[in-house]
């Protein structure tokens, strides 16, 4: 039984009939794609939905024709462009077709671009004239365009790097233009630029966008339908409202209810999605979701359900389950328990950790053979409490990294003091878990290397790695594993075993869950919260995401080009944000609901601070005091004349015009 | 750019000034007599007095080298002992075979290692052949190599010849001193054969192992280039395969091999000198040869001043070239 095709008054762009794609991966037989159907209709913004191992990747790469060879993909189906099979035509037919009707963007706009050729000439290659070009920039927003046509990639920020693509994208009027995670790899106020231009671009130019993304927040914000992919399948597909308020799929019900957001529940665990994805060498015979589906039936595991109408046609669903059921599945909530709320921060807790009037700064290469100081820290303050949990939250450039290995003593600052309390070193976990193991050593290894600095015998050595492993939820194989053999997930959890097989008074946390998908990174935050609680630990938890730090910290410190701009109670930051950079980085924050309003501007250069106010230049409350290079802005309570603004005594703000905060 | 290229020019007075400084020290220490070598074993002591006198040896070390280093920076490289002509006109003799067959030998070098490491990249047909090949000529030192050529080629299958530049008696012997270059000025296309006949043997000897070292590391950045981000954005343009290759992977690709190129230079002389003894071939490696064996420091240490400059200028120019081929470099 297929799905029923689109209705035939709607043009269709591109279109995926019954698509199989299989890799040899390390002489194993992989499917990425098992059995795909997805219309692209003109004009439409479709936002395709999936986590890593999904196979929204290797559909794009299908799409395009550009499946690796190196892969030898095995492919069935069809994948429709223009009337050509993108599967089985010549590669030069296929070139033609991603010459004229196909764009694409791809997530890494620091690699996309070819590092030794102008921009003006990449873009030039697409769109077949210098004139042209430099129309396209000015298109896509790059200021200054005449300039940057003779720019290296190197030169450019990420944002405008994005745009660059962008606009070889759009080059040509495709009639479809695939982009691939555009937004990931960019920073929250940069991403909220991005999607509108996506969206302005389509408006204008008229062209489809199959926008992939592992974010359901990106895709409700600029996409008329949303495909909802899993293990290589179709788990849903429909207009966007219709997705987002009533899915129909137990699986979009857990991506949605995995995901933070500004408004998730602090005081239950974050939900996770139970299990791991399939192996995609060894994916079950029946639905790929069943192992982790709360609903899974006994047909589950047999049956490869086809995706059917929900009420109206536009609507379809991947799901033998009752409708009514997914349904009651989205309104039930994980129950609180006892156990798992977080502590209240005990008001007379000492210090764990303390940070004053620290300055660092780094010697870098500024071309031409002239070296440049990038001001990393300037003059930052922070005390951390007994048992407390700190989220510093920043885009990148902010210093928020740097702080962080100040801490660590991983970094040598110029100025300032840094204190510790009596647990000693502070313990480190990175965002790359993966690269952060030393892949020759086995796990049991990496946490005796630990412990053999307590002077233990080894068999308490031994005893003490396994409790630690069990508490981060590992099983006792894991001992004798090497990083390699481990998953993303698991990764992660010995990087924090190895952080507190001795536990410390200070757990320092850099980004560990922004390279996990949604279901995985909310396991590890449950993971983070449980052993603080257990080990009575100080954390200091560096992320972008503010949902994140929502849900970790007990206190938010913002930072903006080295510096804390405003600091305070976590609930109370995001509830009612003081500084105007906090409110843009709220703003931008991608949830459902309309397009949030565009911070105007990229983040300055550390290397080359504005004065007076860093913020001074995007800021909406700017007036020309805030520029005076005297101007020098810390962190005080809101105060107007004598009277305190905020009751709580935590807030502190760095702005000249409390007033109209 | 001229920044850098200012800075690498002082670097290359640097060093080559700490060359010289080797140079000077190792003579000072060397155990031979230079007035013994020039006035034979039985000289009087007052013709070594003032053979010691006339030339300078008994100022203070600081003033020989001072000397030293204000005569080569005139072109003059000393007196050889035993031709007893200057060593820089001796050099100007000796060094257009030379150079003929290095020039000869790096350019086969880097087309084996262009062939090789496309061919792999690609995996055109006979590739695999071609590689075991390379790879077999490369795990033999050069003059085994040359030995083994002499003896195929020319003592069993008699298609190339073994010894010299050329079979011509009247092979012109200027303008450049290269013998084909000159042919060619002549307007002599059979001396430019035969020239080319007897470099192929020599060349090849000395290009082999070079060729499998460039080749493998342009063969590495070729793959590690194709798998680029940047190439899937080229490919997704709709750009041909031959515009893609040609622009966007071989730039990003050449950086590495370059490098080695210019390192692999340097084993090259030392193969130069040695084949050449082999084919009887008419250069510096002769020359020096003969000079080691009767202690003439100045012919020695002036081959070795002129390579020492070779090697730091070939190194420097590949460093330039890098930063012209990627904008990122910078000094």
């Amino acid at each position: 039984m297929r799905a029923p095709l689109a209705p035939p008054t709607t043009a269709l762009v591109a279109e995926v009939v019954d698509l199989h794609v299989g890799f040899t991966r390390n002489g194993r037989q992989v499917e990425a794609v098992r059995g795909l159907d997805l219309q692209v209709r003109a004009g439409e913004v479709l936002g395709l939905v999936g986590e890593s191992g999904s196979g929204k990747s290797v559909l794009s790469l299908a799409l395009l024709g550009l499946l690796p060879e190196a892969s030898q993909p095995r492919t069935r189906g069809v994948v429709r462009v223009a009337g050509i099979d993108m599967l089985t035509a010549s590669p030069q037919v296929r070139r033609q077709v991603r010459r004229d009707t196909l764009g694409a963007v791809f997530q890494d706009p620091m690699t996309s671009l070819n590092p030794t050729m102008r921009i003006g000439r990449q873009v030039a290659e697409a769109a077949g004239s210098g004139a042209e070009a430099l129309r396209l920039l000015r298109a896509v927003g790059i200021p200054d365009p005449e300039r940057r046509l003779g720019s290296f990639p190197h030169e450019l920020s990420g944002g405008l790097r994005q745009r660059v693509m962008i606009a070889m994208a759009v080059a040509g009027h495709p009639a479809l233009v695939v982009a691939d995670e555009p937004t990931t790899a960019l920073d929250v106020t940069v991403q909220a630029q991005v999607l509108a231009l996506v969206r302005r671009l389509r408006d204008d130019i008229g062209c489809s966008v199959l926008l992939i993304t592992h974010d359901l927040g990106v895709a409700a914000q600029v996409a008329d339908r949303v495909a909802v992919m899993y293990a290589g399948r179709l788990a849903e597909v429909g207009p966007t409202a219709a997705v987002l308020q009533a899915p129909s799929h137990p699986y979009t019900v857990g991506l949605m209810k995995s995901r933070l957001s500004l408004t998730t529940d602090r005081h239950r665990p974050v939900q996770a999605l139970r299990g791991g994805a399939p192996d995609p060498a060894d994916v079950p015979p029946g639905c790929g979701y069943a192992p982790r589906c709360p609903l899974a039936m006994d047909p589950c595991s047999q049956t490869v359900p086809d995706p059917l109408p929900v009420g109206t046609s536009a609507h379809l669903r991947a799901c033998l389950a009752e409708p009514s059921r997914v349904q009651d599945l989205a309104l039930t909530a994980a129950p609180v328990t006892a156990a798992t709320a977080v502590p209240a921060q005990r008001v007379d807790a000492g210090w764990a950790a303390r940070v004053g009037g620290i300055e660092k700064t780094f010697r870098v290469k500024a071309g031409r053979g002239r070296k440049a100081t990038l001001s990393a820290l300037r003059r930052v303050s922070l005390d951390v409490r007994e048992g407390e949990s700190v989220a510093i939250v920043g885009e990148s450039g902010s210093g928020k990294s740097t702080l962080l290995r100040v801490l660590a003593g991983l970094e040598q600052h110029e100025r300032g003091e840094v204190e510790l309390g009596r647990g000693g070193r502070p313990q480190m976990v990175f965002q790359d878990a993966g690269a952060s193991l030393t892949p020759w050593l086995t796990v049991g290894e990496l946490l005796d290397e630990r412990l053999r600095t307590e002077g233990l015998p080894r068999q308490e050595r031994r005893t003490r790695a396994l409790a630690a492993l069990a508490k981060v939820g590992l099983p006792e194989a894991v001992y004798g594993a090497r990083a390699s053999e481990l998953s993303g997930g698991q990764r992660q959890r010995v990087a924090l075993a190895r952080a507190t097989v001795v536990p410390p008074e200070v757990l320092l946390c850099d980004e560990p869950t922004s390279a996990l998908d949604v279901s995985l990174a909310a396991t590890v935050l449950n993971l983070v919260q449980q052993l603080r609680r257990e080990l009575g630990m100080a954390v200091v938890f560096v992320t972008h995401d503010l949902s994140v730090a929502r849900i970790v910290a007990d206190r938010i410190a913002v930072m903006y080009l080295g510096r804390i701009v405003e600091l305070g109670d976590a609930e109370e930051v995001i509830r009612s944000p003081k500084h105007p950079y906090t409110k843009a980085l709220l703003a931008a924050v991608p949830d459902f609901g309309v397009a949030p309003p565009a911070l105007k501007g990229e983040p300055a250069s550390p290397l080359s601070p504005p004065t007076g106010c860093a913020f001074h230049p995007r800021c909406p409350l700017a007036v020309p005091d805030c520029a005076q290079p005297s101007l020098d802005v810390g962190l005080e309570r809101l105060r107007v004349g004598a009277d305190l603004l905020l009751d709580a005594d935590s807030r502190r703000v760095a702005c000249i015009r409390p007033k109209e905060l | 750019m001229l920044i850098l290229v200012a800075k690498r020019l002082t670097a290359v007075v640097l060093i080559l000034l700490a060359l010289t400084a080797v140079l000077f020290a190792l003579e000072q220490t060397s155990t031979s007599d230079p007035i013994k070598t020039m006035l034979g074993p039985g000289a009087s002591q007052a013709l070594v007095a003032q053979k010691r006198a006339e030339l300078g040896l008994d100022d203070p070390i600081a003033a020989q080298y001072a000397r030293y280093v204000t005569d080569l920076v005139h072109g003059d490289l000393g007196t050889s002992y035993r031709t007893r002509r200057a060593v820089s006109a001796d050099i100007a003799t000796f060094l257009p075979a030379t150079l003929e067959l290095a020039l000869f030998g790096l350019v086969t070098a880097v087309l084996l290692a262009v062939a090789f490491a496309v061919a792999t990249t690609l995996r055109w047909p006979g590739a695999g052949a071609f590689r075991l090949l390379l790879m077999v000529g490369a795990s033999a030192p050069a003059f085994l190599l040359a030995i083994g050529g002499i003896v195929v080629f020319y003592r069993e299958l008699g298609w190339l010849p073994a010894t010299g530049r050329t079979d011509f008696v009247d092979a012109p012997t200027g303008p450049t001193g290269l013998l084909t270059v000159d042919a060619l000025v002549h307007g002599r296309p059979a001396v430019l054969g035969d020239a080319l006949q007897h470099l192929l043997l020599p060349g090849l000897a000395i290009a082999v192992g070079p060729a499998v070292s460039i080749g493998r590391v342009l063969r590495s950045s070729l793959v590690t280039t194709l798998r680029t981000d940047y190439t899937r954005t080229a490919r997704a343009k709709g750009l041909r395969e031959v515009e893609v290759m040609r622009k966007h992977v071989l730039r990003n690709s050449i950086g590495p091999a370059l490098s080695m190129t210019g390192l692999q230079v340097g084993l090259m002389f030392a193969g130069v000198l040695v084949v050449e003894l082999i084919f009887a071939w008419p250069g510096l490696g002769q020359y020096t040869a003969q000079s080691i064996p009767v202690d003439d420091f100045p012919a020695i240490a002036g081959v070795m001043l002129l390579l020492g400059v070779a090697y730091v200028l070939i190194n420097t120019v590949v460093d330039l070239l890098q930063a012209a081929a990627d904008p990122r470099i910078e000094a």
